[in-house]
């Protein structure tokens, strides 16, 4: 018995129900939700036990503006994306600015780490200095990385390279550095606003 | 300044291999990968099994032994079953769903390579002092200064790269199979082995980032003299306690990470070798999902030993009790399928019954440890040494070489000897049963795990012995197989693209499959497209339920192999 095959055209390997990029993205950030959960309980957890100085010992005020910066550059990076959008080159100015901010935010957290070092207080200081550099350095770890990330799509915006090929790309990034502010918007509530269990 | 004509020399195999971003050549590379670690690992059980096969033996220092132990059990599942597991889904996943290539093809890629270094920085601290502190390092061993060798290190960063293979595999599959499948086939209509894997990818999304936090935590701890895990007990001490929460977070869904798409291949080849399709797809779908949720509510039950308090052990007792039956569910319907069905036993369907048998026996000894005293009696004993080895090597290793020659044909275009195929599965049964059978009885004797030796007490040398020369028997086994697939490679007969006369999309692309898969699909309405093209009369559109009662089984036509 000899059957053919129903012959369709070659069935279509790409796009066949919206872009891959941002699905993958958050499929990614739900891992690293898990990640900074546990490192989060972990920290609340231990810290009951902390000996010693702790939250008290934090820059509050100055971190509040850094914070705010760093949440603003999410309000830039939904400008830019608008304006790449409507097909405007000149996005690529704020995909700079917004990494700009972001840098911004890091020197804040080095201040705050060379403040603290200066008092004496590591990450082997007690629980909650433990807990607080592995959090903050983690999260800064991810600014970092969005940095040359925002950079390239800065420069690729500017000579007008971000194609509709590129589109899903983008909107994975864009996911990605929001995600990393709301990150932070729990971590600067937890780590010095509340004042633990 | 005369033209200069340049030719590119063909790229050489190896380059072709290193350089790819073909999902099946991706999957042939993890099998290969994986297969060479599982020779590392085998070797290090073999240096175990003699060591331990006679009574105060001499044969490895101690401190040798605990190194040997730890690098077989992190080996076996990181760098071999892992990586084995991803080579079929990564082949086959795509295949299946009648796609061409995965989402993320460079992505894919680089989850490879990320999870061969992580492999060979494994073994690469063996210049600085290798990890002694067992698969699972409980803190504050594998602290400083318990465990002062750097090696502790490289096996911390290891398991993050791995890790991050991993997920990014994960993430990839899970994304090709929420937006490649060809049209026509819904979710529901997926191949057992593609919603396993699909399912699995869940789980491993969520289980490794409970490894990474922790193995970041302990990197914290070694490198910078963070507290999280050390001084416990003391004023200001961390908690050594909570590693074991968040390893076994991860490690019990690991557990599930490894059987997954082995049931997975078991529920391709018993339909194909019974002429039936799967009795009850939705309670095997089903319960699935049921495991996959369960996986993560069941961990503490590792702990029943630290003394966590009745209402947290009694909860994790119930839970495990409770897995057990989306467990069973699924291996009632395995026998479901073989019933009255047309049976053929070849020697992917005799891996697949033995799977069934050491399965549900590994199976049945995992249950018994939901009973608290009986727990508390085996923990640390041989007894569950014997266990898990029945559900993951008598599962998850039964499975894979049930795959191994069920799609042997597809990935290499020959069939891999039948004789030789035979022989060696008995060796592997026989070695196998003999190694791991005599243990459960040795744990109820009181023989602890993770021992370098052991005193003459009565019954312990001879069932050890037993044990170690089973090792051998199955060593013989494996090693026919490999040699099996080295003889086929070149000189097995042509197998055609269909030789086994299944029904799903992977055996409709030739074998090996073309570049990009497919040029056409057969129509697909049913969960077997295959079925339906060859026979248009009795169609599973029009006929979906197979296991009717006037025949209980199937038609005669039905049970046609060849």
């Amino acid at each position: 018995m000899t059957v053919q095959a129903d012959p369709r055209p070659p069935y279509p390997t790409r796009g066949v129900a919206g872009p891959t990029n941002p699905l993958g993205m958050a499929v990614f950030l739900a891992t690293d939700v898990v990640t900074f959960t546990l490192l989060l309980v972990a920290h609340v957890y231990l810290r009951r036990t902390s000996v010693g100085p702790g939250q008290g010992a934090l820059s509050v005020g100055q971190e509040l503006w850094f914070s705010l910066l760093l949440w603003a550059s999410s309000g830039m990076l939904v400008l830019a994306d608008r304006l790449s959008r409507g097909g405007n080159r000149q996005a690529g100015w704020l995909y700079l600015l917004t990494a700009l901010m972001g840098a911004g935010f890091l020197a804040g957290q080095g201040l705050e780490y060379a403040h603290l070092a200066s008092q004496g207080l590591a990450v082997d200081r007690n629980l909650f200095f433990t807990g607080f550099y592995t959090l903050t350095g983690l999260h800064g770890l991810h600014i970092l990385a969005g940095l040359p990330m925002l950079v390239a799509l800065g420069t690729l915006a500017l000579r007008g390279g971000l194609t509709a090929k590129r589109a899903g790309a983008q909107a994975a990034l864009s996911l990605y550095w929001h995600f990393v502010d709301a990150v932070w918007v729990v971590l600067f509530l937890v780590l010095y606003l509340w004042k633990g269990p | 300044m005369s033209a200069v004509t340049r030719t590119a020399a063909p790229p050489s195999a190896l380059w072709k291999v290193l350089a790819s971003t073909d999902h099946k050549s991706i999957g042939l590379t993890y099998l290969g990968v994986g297969a060479l670690f599982f020779l590392l690992g085998g070797v290090e059980a073999l240096f175990m099994r003699t060591q331990l096969a006679v009574p105060n033996n001499t044969f490895l220092l101690p401190q040798t032994y605990n190194a040997v132990f730890t690098l077989h059990g992190t080996t076996m599942i990181f760098l071999a079953v892992m990586p084995m597991l991803f080579g079929f889904s990564n082949y086959l996943l795509p295949l299946q769903i009648g796609a061409r290539e995965v989402a993320f093809p460079r992505l894919n890629a680089f989850s490879l390579w990320i999870t061969v270094f992580g492999g060979l920085l494994m073994y690469l601290s063996a210049f600085v002092g290798l990890p002694n502190a067992g698969w699972f390092s409980y803190a504050p061993l594998s602290e400083r200064p318990f465990s002062m060798s750097l090696g502790q290190d490289f096996w911390a960063v290891s398991l993050l790269l791995v890790g991050v293979g991993s997920s990014l595999t994960a993430l990839n599959l899970l994304v090709t199979t929420l937006r490649y499948r060809a049209p026509g086939m819904a979710l529901r209509q997926l191949p057992l082995f593609t919603w396993m894997v699909f399912v699995n990818s869940v789980i491993i999304l969520f289980a490794i980032p409970a490894l990474n936090a922790a193995l970041l935590m302990l990197e914290v701890d070694r490198a910078l003299h963070g507290l999280f895990f050390s001084g416990a007990g003391t004023v200001g001490g961390g908690s050594a306690v909570l590693w074991q929460h968040y390893f076994w977070l991860f490690g019990h869904p690991e557990v599930y990470i490894m059987i997954l798409p082995a049931w997975g291949i078991i529920s391709e080849v018993i339909p194909t070798f019974s002429r039936k399709p799967i009795f009850g797809y939705d309670f095997v779908a089903g319960s699935t999902v049921a495991i996959a949720f369960l996986s993560f509510a069941v961990y503490a039950h590792h702990m029943f030993a630290v003394g966590l308090g009745w209402p947290v052990n009694l909860a994790f007792s119930a839970s495990t009790m409770i897995i057990a039956i989306p467990t069973g569910i699924k291996v009632f319907n395995w026998v479901a399928t073989l019933w009255k069905g047309s049976i053929r036993l070849t020697v992917p369907m005799m891996y697949a019954i033995a799977f069934l048998v050491q399965f549900t026996l590994g199976g049945v000894s995992g249950v018994s440890f939901a009973a608290l005293p009986l727990d508390w009696e085996t923990t640390d004993s041989y007894y569950v040494v014997a266990h898990f080895h029945y559900v993951l090597m008598g599962g998850t290793l039964f499975a894979l070489l049930s795959g191994l020659h069920f799609y042997f044909p597809k990935m290499v275009g020959r069939m891999m000897s039948d004789t030789l195929g035979k022989v060696s599965f008995w060796f592997t049964v026989l070695g196998f049963n003999g190694v791991f059978l005599v243990q459960h009885a040795l744990g109820f004797m009181g023989m602890p795990r993770r021992v370098y030796t052991y005193p003459d007490l009565p019954g312990w040398g001879a069932l050890n012995l037993i044990s170690s020369l089973s090792a051998g028997v199955l060593a013989l086994g494996l090693t026919l197989t490999l040699w099996n697939i080295v003889r086929s490679w070149r000189h097995g007969q042509i197998a055609g693209d269909n030789p086994w006369r299944a029904w799903t999309l992977e055996w409709w692309a030739s074998s090996p499959p073309a570049e990009h898969n497919f040029t056409a699909l057969p129509p697909i309405r049913s969960r077997r497209p295959l079925w339906d093209l060859y026979h248009p009369d009795d169609a599973d559109y029009n006929r979906p339920r197979r296991h009717d009662k006037e025949n209980g089984a199937i038609r005669p036509e039905e049970s046609d192999h060849a």
